[in-house]
């Protein structure tokens, strides 16, 4: 597998201006590369929740057994692999010994036995679930370390605190897909723990849905094939990277995940790669200017895992006083920025919903609306429809119902940050 | 006549070596090769405003791709300002103040004939708005002095090789050529007989045009110039012009090419709007006609032309050699000088500021008569204190050919 990094800016800058923004395209090559020593370096953990509200309605828990039995299934042969039940608690239900069990069909078939006597009783606690996770890998020497979370409620057992600790814990040891079931948990906790454990945050609303969508999130991380790769961006002596972001598939800040690599130049984490993978990437740097006709390096961008460069861009900066060039406006800078927004204001306009300021909410909903109608974002004008009456999208013109269902509520909350792309040609 | 060239010593086996002999008889060595304006040997790239800032204690490094490790700026490289001397002719090209690289590129050869001392010069700017113009520019100039040498040492039709030489550079620039689309450039070369002129020369010629192809301005090329000293060579290679030629150089005119009264032949082929000048006591005169839309705005009487240069589409050229251009028709001027002159070989970079052969010869001449790389410096500093908005590209080849002045 091999990656390619692609840059797509206006390297124009007017006399004097500072502010370089550019579109990183990472992807990674379709090909699969056979090693079946691979399977050996993966290491999988299952959080289940078993707090008593999983048995209201008793569907919950029966579906979460099955859940993790359709995960257990997609590992293969060869994947170190862990059960965790998780109340205001946490027990190893397989192995019970707090390691790893390696992955055939004899230890499918114990695992699965174990997680079908799974039973609801407790309360919640994630960060004693997250901290036995980190045990449990620690016991393994594995490269590509991986996590699942389903939880029904909200962190009740614990203090943020005591949760922000166990996160701190986990990050940079494995990943972590978060699901939610039902509608009684907290979307804003469950980012919490996916941003910083670089995965993805999801509502199974209805528990019939979790054991494909489990399958599925242990299929996608079956499929990763180089792990822990950063993005090394070097900037000139006296630059300021202003931020890095992921913008596509979905938006995520990494600007507070720098890591100090140089005098001039910090890692972002991007986790884990699979075949045929293509990311985007925000980068907005601030320069000191130079003379008109004068190029700057603004960033160089390098795709690195461990001690492997794996592919590299330029960031460049060209002052001009053709003004035909330094206006121009790069069009993905702009689709992500106005991606990023969108994502912003459904998070601001959902709480100030939820504080009970209809005015606010009113407004950033209809920012929203109006961002998403312009972008093309489909799925996201969907979901923001069923919080708000559309009067008029293209003028972002709404009105907030009067009756919102939970789950759509929380759908649109978790899915906010969901980008579409355009195409570079479109430029 | 006798050249410096021969009896010297060659420059790799240190043997002496024969009149006009192209490469050593002994080690096969080039004797005399074409220089281009390509980094100069032992150049070693720093930032220039790191290296100016006494609060940086080390000189800071350059990474491999032309970056100061410490600010980031793009480092001159060793095309932005390079001089070349060969004594017969001398050049200068110029990154100017405002383009963040020297996209021009220049070549000069010398030879030793049996019709006396030959000058080529070639000069390219690339085209900015295309891919790697930088390495366009440089491509063709390599590939076309080549041919051009080659064809003056065999004693080919100059006209005839000057076409050659433009194909041979449009294929190079196709081997540069990928995805990201077609490297482009101007082009424009010049070569100095010593030779004599045959009647057939110096005499007006009907101006014909090749089968087929659009009028355009360069056909023209010999209405504004002075009737009579201007030979337009068709675009036609099959022309008689050519045809002629051949019998000039054994017609005995070798013999008596110290003759005062004989200032040689030049060949002259562009594509573009880099230029060539006649700067003379008296005399000076353009010898190229642009191809670019403010000519043909001047051409079909719509603008005058200053105003036509003031217009914002005066720089759109209307022929260029390119990757995507599969046959390139260049234009092919050949011109007898009437007596002692400079022969100027430029790009946009100087005439820009500079377009009138009157107002250039007032700058360069007479110094250019004796000294032309002193003149070269003089029109390159001319421009940049204009504003520099471009690169700047200047040869110039005094004529007759002459070798009393310092050799390089």
């Amino acid at each position: 597998m091999s990656f390619t990094v692609d840059v797509d800016q206006n390297q124009f800058m007017p006399e004097g201006g500072r502010t370089v923004n550019a579109v990183v395209t990472v992807a990674s090559s379709a090909d699969m590369t056979p090693a079946p020593s691979d399977a050996t370096r993966a290491a999988e953990v299952i959080m289940v929740d078993c707090s008593g509200s999983m048995d209201v309605p008793s569907m919950k828990m029966s579906s979460a057994r099955t859940a993790v039995c359709a995960a257990i299934d997609v590992l293969h042969d060869g994947t170190a692999f862990a059960v965790v039940a998780g109340t205001n608690t946490a027990w190893p239900v397989f192995p019970s010994d707090g390691t790893t069990a390696i992955a055939d069909q004899s230890t499918r078939a114990a695992a699965k036995r174990a997680a079908m006597s799974l039973r609801a009783s407790g309360g919640t606690a994630i960060g004693t679930w997250l901290r036995l996770a980190c045990g449990i890998f620690e016991t393994y020497p594995a490269q590509l370390r991986h996590a699942i979370l389903l939880t029904d409620g909200k962190n009740q057992h614990e203090t943020p605190e005591q949760l922000q600790a166990a996160i701190g814990r986990c990050e940079g040891l494995f990943s972590c897909d978060c699901r939610g079931v039902g509608t009684d948990w907290e979307v804003a906790e469950l980012r919490r723990i996916s941003t910083a454990l670089l995965g993805t945050v999801d509502i199974v609303a209805d528990p019939e849905g979790l054991a494909a969508d489990f399958a599925a999130m242990m299929e996608s991380a079956m499929g990763k094939q180089v792990a822990d790769v950063a993005l090394r961006v070097w900037t000139p002596q006296s630059a300021v990277v202003q931020f890095v972001k992921q913008v596509a598939p979905t938006v995520e800040d990494l600007s507070s995940r720098r890591t100090q690599t140089g005098p001039q130049a910090g890692d972002y984490p991007t986790g884990a790669w699979g075949p045929g993978e293509s990311r985007d990437y925000h980068v907005s740097v601030e320069v000191n200017p130079a003379g008109v006709g004068q190029e700057m390096l603004a960033a160089r961008v390098s795709l690195v895992s461990g001690s492997d460069v794996l592919g590299q861009g330029l960031v460049r900066a060209v002052w001009t006083d053709d003004e035909a060039l330094s206006t121009k406006i790069n069009p993905r800078v702009a689709h992500y920025t106005g991606q990023a927004e969108l994502a912003a204001v459904i998070q601001d306009g959902l709480e100030a919903r939820k504080q009970g300021d209809e005015e606010t909410a009113t407004a950033k909903l209809g920012r929203a609306v109006k961002l998403a109608q312009q972008s093309g974002n489909e799925d996201t004008a969907k979901l923001l429809a069923k919080v708000v009456d559309v009067v008029d999208a293209a003028t972002g013109t709404v009105r907030l119902k009067k009756s919102v269902a939970d789950a759509d509520e929380m759908a649109l909350d978790t899915r906010s940050t969901k980008t579409v792309r355009v195409k570079k040609e479109h430029a | 006549m006798t050249s410096e060239v021969a009896g010297t010593a060659c420059p790799s086996c240190g043997r002496t070596t024969a009149e006009g002999d192209a490469f050593c008889e002994y080690c096969g060595a080039e004797l005399a090769p074409a220089v281009v304006s390509d980094a100069s040997p032992g150049f070693v790239p720093s930032c220039p405003v790191c290296s100016a800032d006494r609060s940086i204690p080390q000189p800071t490094g350059v990474t491999a791709d032309g970056y100061c490790e410490s600010c980031g700026r793009k480092v001159p490289t060793g095309r932005d300002h390079v001089e070349l001397d060969l004594g017969l002719l001398a050049g200068a090209t110029d990154r100017g103040l405002r383009h963040p690289r020297n996209e021009d590129a220049m070549a000069l050869a010398t030879a030793d004939t049996q019709g006396g001392p030959v000058a080529v010069a070639v000069v390219c700017d690339g085209v900015s708005s295309s891919p790697r113009p930088d390495e366009a520019s440089l491509t063709a100039a390599q590939a076309a002095i080549r041919v051009l040498l080659d064809g003056v040492r065999m004693g080919d039709d100059i006209a005839e090789a000057s076409r050659d030489a433009v194909q041979e550079a449009a294929t190079a620039l196709n081997a540069l050529s990928g995805r990201a689309g077609a490297p482009s450039t101007t082009f424009v070369s010049a070569v100095v007989e010593s030779r004599a002129a045959g009647p057939a020369e110096t005499a007006p010629m009907t101006i014909t045009t090749a089968p087929g192809s659009a009028p355009t301005v360069g056909d023209d090329a010999a209405g504004p110039a002075a009737p009579g000293t201007v030979v337009v060579a068709s675009g036609s290679p099959d022309s008689a012009v050519s045809g002629s030629n051949g019998a000039v150089p054994d017609s005995g005119d070798g013999a008596s090419g110290s003759d005062s009264a004989s200032c040689g032949v030049i060949t002259i082929c562009w594509l573009g709007d880099s230029r060539a000048y006649w700067l003379a006591a008296g005399g000076s005169q353009r010898l190229t006609a642009d191809d670019s839309l403010a000519q043909e705005m001047v051409d079909s009487g719509l603008l005058g032309e200053a105003e036509a240069l003031a217009s914002p589409q005066a720089h759109v050229i209307t022929r260029w050699l390119g990757a995507d251009i599969a046959e390139p028709r260049p234009h092919v001027t050949r011109f007898v000088p009437p007596g002692p002159g400079v022969l100027l070989v430029c790009s946009d970079g100087l005439w820009n500021y500079l377009p009138e052969a009157e107002d250039i010869a007032a700058l360069a001449m007479p110094g250019a008569l004796t000294d032309p790389a002193g003149a070269a410096g003089t029109l390159l500093k001319f421009a940049l204190d204009a504003g520099g908005m471009d690169n700047i590209t200047v040869v110039l080849v005094p004529v007759p050919l002459t070798l009393s002045r310092s050799s390089p």
